[in-house]
């Protein structure tokens, strides 16, 4: 997991979805999700798949990193569908709602900054549930590297060895040790930092405004517009047999977001 | 394999609605109890030791669908209520990041905080019996014991979500009320997955309307072990480095290592 490719795009990126307010990301995300919860068609469910793909392509965001984080939870619900799944089409349905579901979060992590997804979270829960939430996701960047650094290390003293497995396991047992140590230190050190600015708890994080409204609205309307397509397959039984316009659908509009986006590259 | 790899929308509302409020219920306890350690003190270390789980939750054993947790160890020193506020924000980073649906955070949380706790109290327990000097034995067999009752509360979640309550319309993955038809299965396409429409009775008689709990749990007692033995067996492995470097930290715990009495500082503040 490559959280620095994750904080970069949020950053640096200036897509329509970037100048969006946080909020009616949440919001659009939200609206998403509670169409994976009502889910009943796997195809209709594709079809919106598609269509977020395609979004995300003509938003030119890196869609590479967003894949590999989005399917790494299709592995677990096929362990999960093959375990307690009726039937195939339930575990169709099954791994197509955890990619969906995947898929619409990494969109909201990738184009927004974390203390800014973190803000309306931090209203709800208790003060030192937020502060420490955010210095969770600080510490997370640090530890993410220093490991690698440790692993590096490692390696390079020929400490991982395929030949040798125990002293290779020992090697890397060692090296996550290292790094629980270097996790204490490092919390000292923000103890201290907190102590010095005078911290009495309450991280306050500023809601950013919108930069453009109209992403704001486009947002939101697609989201709806998703969730009403796998509302309607639901609510009217009869349409059943026309998921597959949903799926062409989704199908279209993801090969003109692809089209779109390497235009505009 | 502990905490629960289930997508969105495939358990129950009421199910997951309940995880939401227990937890919340949870998280405003150990906010309370937590506070007394200073809130300074306990911020940056639950934020460092939440991270260093998620950096092993990201780490995959990809051929058993695997993923080291360090939850014991996080709990072994960050203790029941610290680690609850842990675990709701592993769990809810994880899901941020894809891994973990959003809906099950709240159950999720319940499980993680569960491991946190009972492995802080095994580990304790252990040490205080048979001393520093079998702080690896300790740690594995704390480890296996945690995970073992972990899973099991996994496949009571499972189970619960599979029983005669979740029949109903509940906006959960429902079997009865699933759709997939084609119209152009009376001849234009009946190849695959497309065909089935002329079929949807037989195959609704076929499949049962429930979730496999026994499956699931013959699945998860199969492949949970192997989980359970690497876990235990990285768990040994940093406990007995850590207590052979820093043997206090272990020993009495994070807050006797790191305490450093400041003027004005004397309670930690909050």
């Amino acid at each position: 997991m490559d959280v620095t490719a994750i904080d970069r795009s949020a950053v640096l990126g200036s897509s329509a979805l970037h100048r969006a307010t946080p909020a009616s990301k949440l919001v659009a995300a939200t609206l998403v999700i509670a169409g994976v919860v009502a889910a009943n068609d796997p195809v209709a469910l594709f079809g919106v798949l598609l269509a977020l793909a395609g979004g995300a392509a003509a938003l030119r965001l890196p869609l590479r990193s967003m894949w590999v984080l989005a399917l790494y939870p299709a592995l677990f619900a096929l362990v999960f569908a093959f375990a307690a799944a009726p039937g195939a089409v339930t575990a169709l349905l099954i791994v197509l709602k955890a990619v969906t579901a995947a898929f619409t979060v990494v969109t909201l992590m990738f184009t927004t900054p974390y203390p800014q997804v973190f803000a309306p979270i931090q209203r709800i829960t208790p003060g030192i549930v937020g502060d420490a939430l955010l210095m969770t996701y600080r510490s997370l960047f640090i530890l993410a590297e220093k490991l690698a650094d440790l692993t590096r290390a490692v390696r390079l003293r020929a400490g991982v060895s395929a030949r040798q497995p125990l002293r290779s396991a020992k090697a890397t047992t060692r090296a996550l040790g290292g790094l629980l140590l270097y996790s204490f230190d490092l919390a000292q050190r923000e103890y201290d930092i907190l102590y010095l600015r005078g911290y009495e708890g309450g991280l306050r994080v500023t809601p950013r405004r919108s930069a453009s409204p109209a992403a704001d609205a486009g947002a939101v309307l697609a989201a709806a517009l998703g969730l009403a397509t796998i509302a309607l397959f639901r609510a009217l039984p009869s349409l059943a047999g026309y998921s597959w316009i949903a799926a062409v659908t989704g199908a279209v509009a993801c090969a003109i977001g692809i089209m779109y986006g390497r235009r505009h590259r | 394999m502990t905490h629960i790899h289930i997508p969105d929308g495939v358990l129950p509302v009421w199910l997951w609605a309940a995880g939401w409020l227990l937890t919340l219920a949870l998280l405003a306890l150990a906010s309370r109890f937590a506070g007394r350690a200073g809130s300074r003190r306990a911020v940056p270390l639950v934020g460092a030791v939440s991270a260093l789980v998620l950096v092993a939750m990201s780490t995959e054993i990809v051929p058993i669908a695997y993923h080291i947790n360090l939850t014991v160890i996080a709990g072994a020193f960050l203790g029941p209520w610290l680690g609850a506020i842990s675990a709701f924000i592993v769990v809810l980073v994880l899901s941020l990041l894809g891994h973990g649906g959003v809906t099950v955070i709240g159950l999720n949380t319940l499980v993680i905080a569960a491991e946190m706790a009972v492995g802080w109290g095994l580990v304790r327990a252990g040490l205080r019996v048979f001393g520093a000097r079998r702080t690896r034995a300790v740690a594995g067999v704390a480890t296996v014991l945690t995970l073992a009752l972990t899973t099991t509360m996994l496949v009571g979640i499972v189970a619960l979500a599979g029983s005669p309550a979740t029949e109903r319309e509940t906006g959960a993955l429902d079997p009865d009320t699933l759709r997939f038809e084609s119209p152009f299965s009376d001849g234009v396409v009946t190849l695959g997955l497309l065909s089935g429409g002329e079929h949807d009775e037989e195959h609704a008689a076929e499949e049962e309307h429930t979730l496999s709990v026994g499956r699931f749990a013959a699945v998860v007692y199969t492949l949970g072990p192997v989980g359970w033995l690497l876990e235990a067996l990285v768990t040994a492995g940093v406990l007995g480095y850590v207590v052979g470097v820093r043997p206090r930290l272990v020993i009495a715990g994070v807050f006797a290592e790191s305490r450093r009495t400041r003027y004005g500082d004397e309670h930690g503040g909050h």
